[in-house]
């Protein structure tokens, strides 16, 4: 459904000169890459979580294989076609949702922005009633509708602006940064929409985030990104198998242990009586729960895996 | 293009709504456009107390000359006031979700957000100028000049497109369009009376090289026979040149867009 084989993308921007007459008349161009060469492929009905620091080039990616930028180099191909050629046909099957960005009409109930995307999108009437009825109830919103678009809150008006850019149920969602600005309940209602929608209408979701918790709850798969290079492209629970080299471990003691059994384990992290917490390295950690369980009296003892933020940060840091 | 046309409608049909939204706001802008109208057409009258003649022209071809641009300038308002708004697009962001709707970007950001008013105060540009038309004498109107004047304004709007378009790609290549739409509009205003007015090279400029006098002083000279076949035929190759090489413009616009604002 999408390949994208040796993507590069080049942004020129001015540099700024030593004085006014430098900057006007001899201006200096730098470029930056992007994106560099990056190769990968979706297929239907995927969820993939792109996730990368700012500037790492998922946004740039993103709006590529949406026909908005056009690629310095590489080839895209997204329904088997060049999606810059802005095919009428093409652009009816996928949707781009930006989060804090809206295409609503500002002084206009969202309910006349839906009208123009119905016409836009070419929905049929019968369509149209039958998925904003249902988009509305899975966002609980159906008593916003007919209010203006400037009345309403942000996470009131992400909803809305939802509703009218998947109206015409696409089969490809870009969603760049979809709950960002939101409190926990907007987020965690824009989450759940998104894993219905997609069960429901078999869509191809590309998500981008910088809350961990959306791609988390979302993506099985994750496309990591750095400074234009991909650094991992497989599931999200090979990550953590892949990238992890810790474990922690975490004892909830039954009385008072002398300091030096306590370093024997190792330097903990945390020694706050009752709970001691320990980062062991995955390669020794049968040894260490061996030795654990000889000399330190606990009434409970938990291993964790390391948090896939840190695991990721890690990544980030290479 | 059934399709298209109904998008344009609803757009067009939003636009008005939105204007209407700030029901006072749109009262006083209404009566500031017919104040406007209303001191330069005094102002016009009263020079033409004093002056019988301009470079030829009597006082009734003087008033259609300056009723023509009016026609010109406002149809461009009306249909183009769209382009007003497309630094904030660009700046904001809105133009990638405008870039990814399955119709024509032009749709929108060209033609996307007529101006009602405006339309409002073509009608008394228009009866004046019927009026005055039917107050030249007999021999200087006959069919081929109306139907001249009236492509020949065809032509002028499809020239005011091909600026439009240009300074569209301006702003996605440089998100600068204010100061551009503005030598526009400033241009213009120097074809509100017969380029006849101007000493050699300003003619020679406003018509060949920034050819706003091809747009609003050619149809009124059609009108009174004063345009040769050449200079009617140039005005028509003119205008759908400079139309293929603002669409290629855009294109090129198109592929060097950064979309700042994302």
């Amino acid at each position: 459904m999408i390949t994208v084989k040796n993507l590069t993308k080049i942004y020129k921007t001015p540099v700024r000169g030593k004085n006014f007459f430098q900057d006007v008349f001899f201006r200096k161009f730098k470029e930056k890459t992007a994106v560099n060469k990056i190769s990968f492929e979706i297929g239907e009905n995927e969820l993939v979580g792109f996730i990368g620091p700012n500037g790492a080039g998922k946004t740039t990616t993103l709006k590529i294989m949406a026909g908005i930028l056009f690629p310095t180099a590489g080839e895209v191909q997204v329904f088997g076609q060049n999606p810059f050629d802005k095919n009428p046909q093409f652009l009816k099957k996928i949707a781009f949702v930006m989060g804090q960005r809206n295409q609503l009409i500002w002084e206009l109930a969202a309910i006349d922005s839906f009208q123009l995307n119905k016409e836009i999108y070419d929905v049929s009437e019968f369509d149209f009633k039958k998925t904003v009825d249902q988009l509305s109830t899975l966002l609980s919103c159906k008593n916003l509708l007919n209010r203006p678009v400037k009345t309403l809150s942000l996470g009131e008006r992400m909803k809305m602006e939802l509703i009218n850019s998947l109206l015409h149920r696409p089969s490809l969602i870009f969603f760049d940064e979809p709950t960002i600005g939101l409190d926990i309940f907007s987020q965690e209602a824009i989450r759940e929409f998104i894993k219905k929608f997609q069960q429901k209408y078999n869509s191809t979701v590309i998500l981008t985030s910088h809350y961990l918790e959306d791609v988390k709850r979302l993506a099985k798969r994750l496309i990591i990104i750095n400074r234009g290079h991909i650094l991992y492209d497989d599931s999200l629970k090979k990550v953590i198998d892949q990238y992890s080299k810790i474990k922690y471990v975490s004892v909830i003691l039954e009385r008072e242990v002398d300091e030096k059994k306590i370093e024997l384990i190792g330097k903990p992290i945390t020694n706050q009586f009752p709970k001691i917490v320990w980062e062991v390295k995955k390669d020794v950690l049968p040894e260490r729960i061996s030795l654990i369980n000889k000399i330190i009296p606990y009434s409970d003892i938990t291993i964790e895996e390391e948090r896939i933020e840190e695991i990721i940060k890690n990544l980030f840091n290479k | 293009m059934k399709r298209y046309l109904k998008i344009f409608f609803l757009y067009s049909k939003f636009a008005l709504k939105t204007t209407f939204q700030t029901r006072v706001g749109t009262v006083f802008f209404l009566i500031g456009k017919i104040i406007r109208f209303l001191f330069f057409f005094l102002l016009v009258l009263l020079i033409f107390i004093k002056v019988k003649i301009i470079k030829g022209y009597t006082i009734n071809q003087a008033i259609i000359f300056y009723l023509t641009f009016n026609i010109v300038d406002t149809i461009t308002q009306i249909i183009f006031r769209e382009v007003y708004r497309f630094k904030y697009s660009v700046v904001s962001g809105s133009l990638n979700l405008i870039l990814t709707r399955p119709h024509h970007p032009f749709l929108k950001i060209l033609i996307g957000g007529i101006d009602y008013l405006d339309i409002i105060m073509l009608v008394p540009y228009l009866a004046l100028t019927g009026f005055y038309i039917s107050r030249l004498p007999n021999y200087e109107l006959g069919i081929i000049n109306c139907l001249l004047y009236f492509l020949l304004i065809i032509n002028g709007l499809l020239i005011a497109t091909a600026f439009h378009i240009a300074v569209l790609a301006f702003g996605i290549i440089t998100t600068e369009t204010d100061n551009t739409i503005m030598i526009y509009r400033d241009l213009t205003n120097l074809t509100r009376f017969p380029l006849d007015i101007y000493q050699s090279p300003i003619r020679e400029i406003l018509t060949f090289i920034i050819p706003v006098g091809v747009m609003i002083s050619f149809p009124a000279q059609a009108l009174f026979n004063l345009l040769t076949w050449p200079k009617i035929l140039y005005a028509f190759i003119l205008s759908i040149s400079l139309l293929l090489l603002s669409l290629r413009f855009w294109r090129y616009g198109l592929k060097q867009y950064q979309s700042w604002g994302g």
